[in-house]
């Protein structure tokens, strides 16, 4: 089995009395696309906040590519390869969707020093900001400003921002929320794109199943702060605790079979 | 239409620029100085508050270390202008580099506060360290020394002699702050401005550029703070008062923040308006007050902003 490309070792975090990561082990193996699911409270955005630094670790450590990153600012974790998308949309709004890539795709190619020379000069970290709008489906609106453009084609432009900086491991959380089922098709499909490119992987925390249970290789279930289910998809969907917890007998009985589950 | 005005009305300032001593008005002259100085500390002030999204109310604290480092530096070391502007530039940035560092670990209006702190703090200290400074009576009797530039020694003796050294050093500091807007610096200092998380996400050292920004717009100030002395001879401690920090705020009200020219556009009508108001009343502030209460209400985006919004609206196709 290939070492993860990122692990957590007993990371905890409390808010107040509550705890929202209990001794965390957990790790992800690259190319393997994961989603993290559980009911509202897991831990599932706190796991992310932490893994990200968007949230300090309280205990417990990070590793990433065999890098200790726990105590790493996030720009320092992006710049080695950890990047996020958020619940709530969150890109530069009076920015237009080119200028919203270009940002992180001139940060990981080391340009945004430049101070004199013109930024229509960077032409490869246009060009990788043009690929990167392409892969999202958003070429044609690359000069939008993000705040005018619709719901989905903002997430999928926070996507591509996220994209731009070229992670090596991206956390999406709830990727699909408030999208529209044709936005939500296409979202689906360029992450399957690129998580089939085998360049990135993708950790997904997500609330509909329909969603996880079509993409994922492998399910991670939290409840309060803990991993209560840890395989695939198959074996998330028959395990008794989590349809007691958190799916229900009803609900699984609707579940599509799981495509992304096959080896 | 738009774009050859914006590439003929620089040419066109400076062309107008070039011909102010022409006229013969010795105070129109001094005048033009003024709002030169003033435009060369907004423009770098605006790329803090327009460009980044930072408010500080302690830039006089900047623009005063820069005059002070000028004053000084003429009246015991040596009086060549550029050597005493390169003195007053460094002075000043490097006094940002310390107030800075403590500063920009805050946001929004923890940031602003502590600059205002930082500003109060430098006014006390020139105020108070008279056997430096001159305290309250400021420093006095700096003299212009010539220009030794290439083995030509220039005199800056005359007004229109220190009025086209003024316009050079305006002018390459619009350029450097043009280019900087426009670099990929700019842009990432207009996604802080947007959204700082976002920024950071995306692999930036928000911290570590808000800084950069910090120090460079102090820069400016200092520059401008040196040209000062050089024109009126002193350095007074009200420059680093609270109440001169927000001169460039009100500068980049007037004429807008979304663009190079809004800060410069407002040096000109803030040094015009206050010598109108001024002949009719000593409560200038008052009117000024008026006035950019109407332009708030009524012209958000400046008067720069708005003109290239009417501009733009005459030159989009009926629908």
């Amino acid at each position: 089995m290939s070492e993860p490309i990122l692990s957590t070792h007993r990371l905890t975090n409390w808010f107040g009395k509550v705890c929202t990561a209990e001794d965390l082990d957990l790790a992800f193996r690259p190319g393997e696309l994961t989603s993290i699911i559980g009911p509202n409270g897991a831990g599932k955005s706190t796991l992310i906040n932490l893994l990200t630094g968007h949230l300090p670790v309280q205990s417990g450590r990070i590793v990433f590519r065999g890098v200790e990153v726990t105590r790493l600012p996030i720009h320092a974790r992006v710049r080695l390869g950890i990047c996020r998308s958020f619940q709530v949309v969150n890109v530069f709004p009076q920015l237009s969707a080119l200028d919203n890539v270009l940002i992180p795709a001139l940060a990981a190619a080391g340009r945004t020093r430049r101070f004199l020379a013109p930024v229509s000069r960077e032409r490869a970290a246009r060009a990788e900001a043009e690929a990167v709008l392409a892969s999202v489906g958003l070429s044609e609106r690359r000069d939008t400003r993000a705040a005018a453009l619709s719901h989905g084609d903002r997430h999928l432009l926070e996507v591509g921002v996220a994209l731009a900086a070229r992670p090596a491991l991206l956390f999406l959380d709830e990727p699909t929320a408030g999208m529209n089922p044709v936005e939500r098709a296409r979202l689906l499909e360029s992450v399957r794109g690129l998580a089939r490119e085998g360049r990135t992987t993708f950790v997904v925390v997500e609330h509909d199943m329909d969603v996880v249970f079509s993409l994922s290789a492998r399910v991670v279930v939290l409840n309060r702060g803990e991993v209560l289910c840890d395989g695939t998809p198959d074996v998330v969907r028959n395990d008794r605790k989590v349809r007691e917890v958190y799916l229900g007998d009803e609900v699984i009985d609707l579940m599509p079979v799981a495509e992304g589950a096959r080896p | 239409m738009t774009r050859a005005l914006r590439l003929a009305a620089p040419l066109l300032v400076l062309a107008a620029l070039c011909a102010v001593p022409l006229a013969g008005e010795r105070f129109l002259t001094y005048l033009a100085i003024r709002v030169m100085i003033l435009g060369v500390f907004a423009s770098g002030y605006n790329l803090l508050l327009g460009q980044t999204g930072l408010l500080s109310f302690g830039h006089g604290a900047f623009y005063a270390a820069g005059a002070y480092g000028l004053g000084l530096f003429s009246l015991h070391v040596s009086a060549h202008p550029l050597l005493g502007l390169a003195v007053a530039v460094a002075a000043a940035a490097l006094l940002a580099l310390f107030v800075g560092f403590l500063c920009v670990r805050s946001s929004e209006v923890y940031f602003s506060m502590l600059t205002l702190a930082f500003g109060m703090l430098a006014f006390a200290v020139i105020w108070n360290a008279r056997e430096v400074t001159g305290g309250d009576d400021g420093l006095v009797g700096v003299v212009r020394g010539k220009l030794s530039l290439l083995g030509l020694a220039l005199p800056l003796g005359k007004e229109s002699q220190l009025y086209y050294f003024v316009l050079a050093l305006f002018a390459l500091a619009v350029w450097v702050a043009h280019r900087i807007r426009s670099s990929p610096f700019g842009l990432v200092l207009a996604g802080m401005r947007e959204n700082a998380v976002r920024a950071a996400f995306a692999g930036v050292p928000v911290r570590r550029y808000r800084l950069a920004v910090f120090v460079v717009s102090a820069a400016f100030a200092g520059l401008a703070g040196g040209l000062e002395v050089l024109l009126e001879g002193s350095a007074r401690p009200f420059m680093s008062h609270w109440t001169h920090s927000a001169e460039p705020i009100l500068v980049s009200l007037l004429g807008g923040l979304g663009s190079l020219a809004g800060p410069l556009a407002g040096s000109l009508l803030f040094v015009a308006l206050r010598e109108i108001v001024q002949r009719f009343t000593e409560h200038w502030m008052l009117a000024f007050g008026v006035i950019l209460l109407l332009i708030i209400g009524l012209a958000r985006e400046g008067v720069v902003g708005t003109l290239e919004q009417l501009l733009a609206r005459r030159g989009a196709p009926e629908a």
